[in-house]
């Protein structure tokens, strides 16, 4: 009989100690397990065991209580946050449809405006009530580790979100393999910065649960203002971060180590990173000002369950270094594949594909997505490898190094974007007769050259409209005409050439 | 003042810098445009924002900003 979430769950029910705090707000683990068989019990009638239950809300504790109540209930969640676009909101109820779509009171007119058919119900309402725990157990029995937690969705080149569908042992494997290399104690303190329904927030939703640690969730608009937010670091006494590496890039970039020697949070023991390539120049930075801080480099696709390797940073960097991505996670498997499916000798550049537990179950209602990503591994026919589109190479010291991505894929503040969603939401809007998107890496941002008519404030609106704020190109050029080439596909060199010269 | 709405709407096209007050409070302005605002406030006054005028008080509304960049100024 494999271990299931509710096991995880269950093992802190009766610790009184706080779990999470959001503000003013302290919830224990007691009462967030207590909170969550309530909803649980109060969704009984609308769900079947086994369907996805949709949840739009903000950053606060009762969401997490709202996930849990989901997993008790029987059920998987779909998180999403609720300053998401109406127009991808509804891209995702569609393509989800969920019979029941929860919603906070904050967000409950954007839950009216997204075209949602079924069930509205209130996370507030569900939370009021006694929890029958009874009801809970014959909901749960059936689980197995196997069985869905959730689906996250990401961005899809074809402009259709992509929903990764994840299994509960996925989570608690991963989850084990990151705590032990964190070293997480009782006494740790976590400072959530990613949104609630990203990948990167199952760290801090889910860590609190096995070790007994808690997690503060820190405030969106201090990410904004360097100083309030190491004042609530200090404050709270945060002592591990994991972050994308966008989100420390961001505090370096606003100058938030330009303060007095007091007021920097160095009780900071661990910062992990991922989501994208942290510059040498910025982690530098870090380590001079928090010199006691252990820093870990960590890498994997949301397909993987967040991360398959990590590498502890041992040194202080210099400004143009670029970190490998180390070694696998406990569990973990990693494979080099070569085109023709074969296995890459050390120092060849492959593909990085992923495989153990961490394997995701597949892509949401799309088996022809699935089949194309998720292959047998090679070694072992009857387990699953998952393809990142990601080059690697092993250096001479066994250590793995990341190269790239073999598609148009680019990470941009630690968010996916497929270039061809772009290009595809800029070629709609009226005015626009040809489009290019692409990305500067030097000065990480996003732009956009379009021929046409339009204004550059149609494409700014347009794209504020339908898409969250990293995916909004910031960089916009009006041209006479996009070059092509006679196969029409954009002349590339010739446009980087007028580009040059805008 | 024109000169400041000016350089706002190049970096948010879609908000009413005239007319909102509370751009940090309410959440309007993220990081983002907060790192694209201090470069602008370089390139187009001059001026340096050091961390500790980053403060909701100093970016709350377009007037606020003003204040803050004339006190830089001098």
């Amino acid at each position: 009989m494999s271990r299931t979430i509710i096991d995880y769950l269950e093992k802190q029910k009766d610790n009184s100690c706080t779990a999470y705090i959001d503000g003013d707000t302290e919830v224990s683990f007691k009462d967030i397990l207590g909170k969550a068989k309530v909803i649980a019990s109060n969704l009984s009638a609308y769900l079947k065991p086994g369907e996805p239950a949709a949840i739009l809300s903000g950053r606060h504790t009762g969401t997490i209580a709202g996930y849990l109540g989901i997993v008790y209930a029987g059920c998987y969640y779909a998180p999403i946050d609720g300053e998401m676009p109406v127009s991808r909101i509804s891209k995702i109820l569609s393509l989800l449809n969920p019979s029941v779509l929860i919603t906070d009171a904050e967000f409950r007119k954007t839950a009216e405006e997204c075209g949602y058919s079924g069930k509205l119900l209130s996370l507030e309402e569900l939370s009021e009530g006694t929890a029958d725990e009874e009801v809970i157990r014959a909901r749960t029995a059936h689980y197995d580790g196997s069985d869905p937690l959730y689906v996250l969705f990401t961005s899809g080149s074809s402009g259709v979100p992509k929903g990764v569908l994840t299994g509960q042992e996925s989570v608690m494997n991963y989850i084990d393999a990151v705590c032990e290399v964190l070293d997480v104690k009782e006494d740790d303190v976590l400072g959530n910065q990613a949104p609630l329904d990203y990948i990167a927030a199952i760290r801090d939703i889910y860590i609190p649960f096995l070790t007994g640690c808690k997690t503060v969730i820190l405030p969106k608009k201090e990410f904004a203002m360097p100083s309030l937010l190491f004042r609530t670091l200090i404050r709270n006494g945060v002592t591990i971060l994991c972050w994308s590496a966008a989100g420390l890039e961001t505090l370096a970039r606003l100058k938030a180590f330009d303060c007095k020697p007091e007021d920097l949070p160095v009780q900071l023991k661990t910062i992990l990173f991922s989501g994208s390539v942290m510059p040498g120049k910025v982690l530098r930075q870090y380590q001079e000002h928090l010199p006691r801080t252990r820093f870990i480099n960590q890498y994997g696709p949301t397909e993987a369950t967040a991360s398959c390797t990590y590498y502890e940073v041992d040194h202080v960097v210099a400004e143009d270094e670029v970190l490998p991505i180390g070694v696998p996670y406990r569990n973990y498997t990693i494979f080099l594949r070569r085109e023709d499916g074969s296995e890459a000798e050390p120092g060849e550049t492959a593909e990085i594909c992923v495989g153990g537990p961490g394997v995701t179950i597949g892509y949401y209602k799309d088996p022809e997505r699935t089949a194309l990503s998720y292959i047998a591994d090679p070694r072992d026919p009857g387990k699953r490898l998952y393809r990142t589109g990601d080059y690697g190479r092993y250096r001479e010291d066994g250590l793995l190094e990341f190269h790239g991505r073999m598609d148009r894929q680019v990470k941009h503040f630690g968010h996916r974007i497929e270039l061809d969603e772009i290009e595809g939401a800029a070629g709609r809007i009226d005015g626009v007769e040809g489009c290019y998107a692409y990305y500067d890496r030097e000065k990480e941002v996003l732009c956009l050259a379009y021929a046409g008519t339009a204004l550059k404030s149609d494409i700014a609106k347009a794209f504020r409209k339908d898409f969250p704020a990293f995916m909004v190109p910031r960089k916009v050029t009006q041209l006479e005409e996009i070059p092509k080439l006679p196969n029409g596909k954009t002349d590339m060199s010739k446009l980087r050439e007028i580009l040059k010269g805008q | 003042m024109e000169e400041l709405l000016k350089v706002l709407g190049e970096i948010r096209p879609d908000v009413d810098f005239a007319g909102e007050t509370a751009l940090i409070d309410d959440q309007i302005l993220d990081s983002f445009d907060m790192i694209a605002i201090v470069s602008a406030f370089d390139e187009h006054y001059g001026v340096t924002v050091k961390p500790a005028d980053l403060v909701p008080e100093n970016f709350n509304s377009a007037e606020a900003m003003l204040a803050m960049i004339n006190r830089l100024k001098k």
